[in-house]
Order: C-alpha cells, then sequence, then structure tokens
C-alpha cells in the first residue's frame, strides 16, 4: 500500500471507530418473529447481570462490607443500565401479534426490575444500608423470571 | 545498596503500574464471563511486552532516542504519518477512558456523579504533569498502584479449588453459550490490553527523561522481566476474582464499579478502600502516561524538543499538545460516551495496530549503527519475530471480530 493511501485508510478506520465507539447500544430492525426474539433475549440477559448485581451490592451493603457511596453509585448504574435495556426494547417495533405478547411479557419482567431497583437505590440514598437485603428482596422474583423467560426463548 | 534500592522500587513501580483501565475492565469481563479458560491470553500478552518492552528501554538507553523518534526515521514521513495518525487516535481514546476511570473512582467513592468530576480530574492531570518532577510522578502512582494486590488478597480468601483453577487455565476451552469468535475477540482484547502501544511510547519516552544509558540496561532488564511479569499476575488475580465472585452470580461487567464488587462482597470495608486507592492509582497513573505519550509521539513526529526534563519554555509545543490532549479527552468524556465501552474499544483497536508499533522496534534493536554490540540475540529474534506473525495475524482478524461479535455482544 502506498504512503498516502495508508494515510487514508487509518483516516477511515479511525472516523469509522470513533463513530462506532459513540454507539452504545445499535438498535437493529427486527423483521421476523425469530429475530425479534433473540433481541428479547439479548435484552433479558443484559437485565440478569444489572439485578444479579445490585443483589450482591445490596447483600454486600446490608453486611457492613460497603460504604454508602460505593453503593449508591453501583445501585444507580445499574438502574440506568436497565432503564436503558427497557427502552432500546421498547423501542423496537414487533413484527407480528406474537410478537406483541413476547413485548408485554419482557416489557412486564423489566419494569419491575427496574421498579424494584429504583427502591433499592432510595433505600441506599436514605443510608438505610442495613436494611437493604430485605428492600432487594423483591428482586429475586425477577431474577427468577428473566430466567424463566431466557430458558423458554433462548 | 543504594542502587539496589533503586532497583527495587523500580519493579514495585512497574508492578503498580501495570494495570491500567483497559487491564482492569478486560480481565474482569473475562473472568465474570469465561473463567479462567483465557488465561493464556495475558499469559501471550505479558511476554509480548516484556519482549518490546526491554527492546525499547535498551534502545533507549543505547541510542539515546525514543520509539516514535525511530519511527518516523525508519517508516519515513509519510507511513510514519499513518502510524502517527493510528497510534494518536487510540492513544487519544484511551486517554478518555483513563480520566473517565480516574473520575469514576473518585465517584465511588463520594457518590458525586462522575461526569462532575470529569473536568476536575483533567485539570489535576495537567497540573502533575505541570508541576510533578517525572520520576516522582512515575513511583508515587506506581507504589499506590500496588493496592490493586487487594484482588490477589481476595482470591486467596475465597479458598478456591487451586487445582481446578490452574486446570481451566492450562486447559482451556470455549464455555457454554459463548461462540468461536467471541472467546477469540475477547482473547484479543487481553492481548492489546497488555501490549498498548502507549506502554512502549511512555517507556521509552520515560527511559530518555530519566536520562538512561549503557549503565541502567540491568535496571532496564529488572524492570521488565520481574516487574511486568508480577504486574501480568496481578491481571490474573483481577480475572480469578471476577471467576470466583462475579462468575457464580451471573454478572457480566459493564461498569468499573463491578470491577471493585468481588473485593468488597470478600473483604469488606477496608478491602474496598484499598482497591478504590488502587482503581484511582491506575487509571491516574495511566492518565498520565496517554496525555505525555500524545505529546511525546506528535513531539517526536514533527522533531520538536519534548518532554519533562527540559524547561517547559523550550518544549511549549509538547506541553501544548498534552494540554489540548487533555482538554479534548475531558470534552469527549463529558459527552456520556460510555467510559467501559470506549475502553473497550481503544483496547481492541490498539490491537489492530500493534504492527506498526512494535515491527519498527524489531528493526532498530537489530540495527548495529544505533545500537553497536547491544543488537538482538538469536534467541530474542526468534521469539520478537514470532511474536510479529502474531501481531500481523491479530492485526487482520480483529476489526472483522468486532464486526462480527457486535464488540464482543454476541
Amino acid at each position: 500500500m502506498r504512503p498516502r493511501a495508508m494515510t487514508k485508510a487509518a483516516l477511515a478506520v479511525c472516523g469509522a471507530c470513533s463513530l462506532a465507539s459513540c454507539v452504545a447500544h445499535p438498535v437493529g430492525p427486527a423483521r421476523t418473529y425469530s429475530t425479534y426474539e433473540g433481541k428479547a433475549v439479548t435484552s433479558a440477559t443484559a437485565a440478569q447481570s444489572s439485578v444479579a448485581t445490585v443483589q450482591l451490592v445490596a447483600s454486600t451493603a446490608a453486611a457492613g462490607k460497603a460504604f454508602g457511596p460505593y453503593t449508591v453509585v453501583s445501585v444507580s448504574e445499574q438502574e440506568e443500565g436497565l432503564s436503558a435495556v427497557e427502552g432500546t426494547f421498547a423501542s423496537i417495533q414487533p413484527p407480528d401479534r406474537r410478537a406483541d405478547a413476547l413485548r408485554d411479557e419482557l416489557g412486564a419482567i423489566l419494569t419491575s426490575a427496574v421498579d424494584h431497583i429504583a427502591e433499592v437505590r432510595i433505600a441506599a440514598r436514605r443510608g438505610d444500608l442495613d436494611d437493604l437485603d430485605r428492600v432487594a428482596a423483591p428482586l429475586r422474583a425477577d431474577a427468577a423470571a428473566l430466567d424463566a423467560f431466557v430458558a423458554r426463548h433462548g | 545498596m543504594k542502587r539496589f534500592f533503586a532497583v527495587f522500587l523500580g519493579i514495585l513501580t512497574a508492578i503498580g503500574g501495570f494495570v491500567d483501565i483497559g487491564d482492569l475492565v478486560a480481565n474482569s469481563q473475562t473472568g465474570a464471563r469465561f473463567g479462567m479458560n483465557l488465561a493464556w491470553a495475558v499469559v501471550l500478552g505479558v511476554i509480548g511486552i516484556v519482549v518490546y518492552a526491554e527492546m525499547c528501554g535498551r534502545v533507549a538507553a543505547v541510542a539515546g532516542r525514543p520509539v516514535f523518534d525511530l519511527v518516523r526515521e525508519r517508516l519515513g514521513p509519510r507511513a510514519g504519518l499513518a502510524n502517527l495518525i493510528a497510534s494518536f487516535f487510540i492513544n487519544f481514546l484511551t486517554l478518555t477512558a483513563e480520566v473517565a476511570g480516574v473520575a469514576i473512582a473518585l465517584s465511588l467513592a463520594s457518590s458525586v456523579s462522575y461526569l462532575l468530576l470529569i473536568p476536575f480530574v483533567a485539570f489535576l492531570v495537567w497540573l502533575v504533569i505541570w508541576r510533578m518532577p517525572f520520576e516522582t510522578m512515575e513511583r508515587v502512582f506506581g507504589l499506590l498502584g500496588l493496592c490493586l494486590l487487594v484482588f490477589a488478597v481476595t482470591v486467596w480468601k475465597v479458598g478456591p479449588d487451586w487445582g481446578g483453577l490452574f486446570h481451566t487455565a492450562s486447559h482451556p476451552q470455549v464455555p457454554a453459550g459463548e461462540t468461536g469468535f467471541t472467546y477469540v475477540y475477547f482473547a484479543i482484547a487481553l492481548f492489546g490490553a497488555a501490549m498498548t502501544p502507549y506502554e512502549v511510547f511512555f517507556f521509552s519516552s520515560g527511559a530518555v527523561e530519566e536520562h538512561w544509558t549503557e549503565r541502567d540496561l540491568a535496571t532496564n532488564r529488572a524492570n521488565v522481566l520481574i516487574g511486568f511479569p508480577l504486574g501480568g499476575l496481578l491481571s490474573l488475580a483481577i480475572m480469578a476474582s471476577a471467576d470466583l465472585i462475579l462468575g457464580p452470580a451471573g454478572i457480566d461487567v459493564g461498569q468499573l464499579s463491578q470491577v471493585a464488587l468481588p473485593v468488597a462482597s470478600v473483604l469488606g470495608r477496608v478491602g474496598l478502600a484499598v482497591v478504590l486507592v488502587g482503581l484511582f492509582a491506575a487509571t491516574f497513573g495511566a492518565a498520565l502516561e496517554t496525555a505525555l505519550s500524545a505529546g511525546y509521539i506528535i513531539s517526536q513526529y514533527m522533531g520538536w524538543m519534548w518532554g519533562k526534563y527540559v524547561r517547559p519554555r523550550q518544549a511549549s509545543r509538547f506541553h501544548l499538545v498534552v494540554l489540548l490532549s487533555i482538554g479534548a479527552a475531558m470534552i469527549f468524556g463529558l459527552t456520556r460516551v460510555d467510559p467501559v465501552k470506549v475502553t473497550e474499544y481503544s483496547i481492541v483497536l490498539s490491537a489492530a495496530a500493534l504492527p506498526l508499533t512494535y515491527f519498527p522496534i524489531l528493526v532498530i534493536a537489530n540495527d548495529p549503527s544505533y545500537m553497536g554490540d547491544k543488537t538482538n540475540g538469536r534467541f530474542l529474534n526468534a521469539i520478537a519475530s514470532i511474536y510479529l506473525v502474531i501481531l500481523i495475524v491479530v492485526s487482520i482478524i480483529t476489526i472483522p471480530l468486532l464486526i462480527i461479535t457486535k464488540g464482543g455482544s454476541g
């Protein structure tokens, strides 16, 4: 490759990559049920991680092993991340009626998980770290629902 | 005794300074997702950086010239410019990730939004570069980075099945639920994190800043041959802690706070405090290195005066580039771009650009007109050549894998 072509190639790669790096959650269209189902499973898997993180942070804080600021920031990040997943999934157009049902099913689980994580965040901000295990208890049902969803559709 | 102490301090600094946000994220992510099945990629990367950093240090000590100075001379101005653009871009992404990483570490200790802290961190990075002597700067943050040894303590405290961990590491396989593509993609991420080009830019320029001569070759070898492998063990400890705590909980690492979670859950508040200091030191030290590297590579390419060893007035353009790079990284960080994503892309793109950095080093380390009788031996050349082939293969497959795996997500 000639030096000028190399410079152009380097510039092109840099430009493409800078654009790519700015896009955290690319959303592609779902034209078939199976594509939509695949996207739903991806969303559910991301949600599983957020819910599991908050559960571990909550139990760690309740055991007196984490500071308030660390707990608050960690839970807030997961809440923000899960809200983004929920928003991204909601923005995907369901291709047919079966997909509508799938959308309702996962949407309900994600909304419930976001609400429960918000409760943990509120309790952590109030300094109720000792009580965080109890506040986070409903997340167990969310985690189970997400596991079942992924098992059914994954 | 004084000499021994200096070498010992250099080794400790090398260990503490080995890990940056790329290593933290990549090792924690892969540990949680692949267990110890990708430990070999860390080992491969550490051997690579040992081989080439030793060459860089030797070239700087013997020829008195840093890497990028020689890259331009060897490749010519045009090919050197292509190299400069790619290297500067990747270095800029890394600088952004490190600045954001420092802000996140401070945020985890204070609960102030990391976005509010980014301008403060950027100012602090510039101030330290402007005011603090080079050696003090390197030592302070390198030694504070040793706080990350708390990951090793965490693994020891968990009391894992050591045989099982070693067996997984020595008999790697693609875990269920993962594809061969994602496995190789994350192997490249680990490899890229260990062999990030800015490390050799900084290492060789630092050698010139510290006026290394042939008398310092022993220090160079000790830092590289002892310090870097021990730093690699630290990387493996981060991976193992994620494997033991985050993996079984089904946690996929997407935030820096999750990297610290295994330590908090096992060692409690003291461990958490220590790991947060370690995260701060590792990211702050790397922010200094990448900001300086931005100034080094541009100044060395353009033939300007550079470095902290000359008065700022003499190296005004070098300091301007450093200042502008920090400012640009601050602005990019403030756009709410995901710091972990930026880290992931920076280490993967580093992997794609590795031959551009390492090939000229190998050529120069074999040139008697620069090196006199200190050229590479046959054994070193054999290893370095094998690595060059690996680097070329990695650079060819990285971008296709980035696209196929959608950045490692599936």
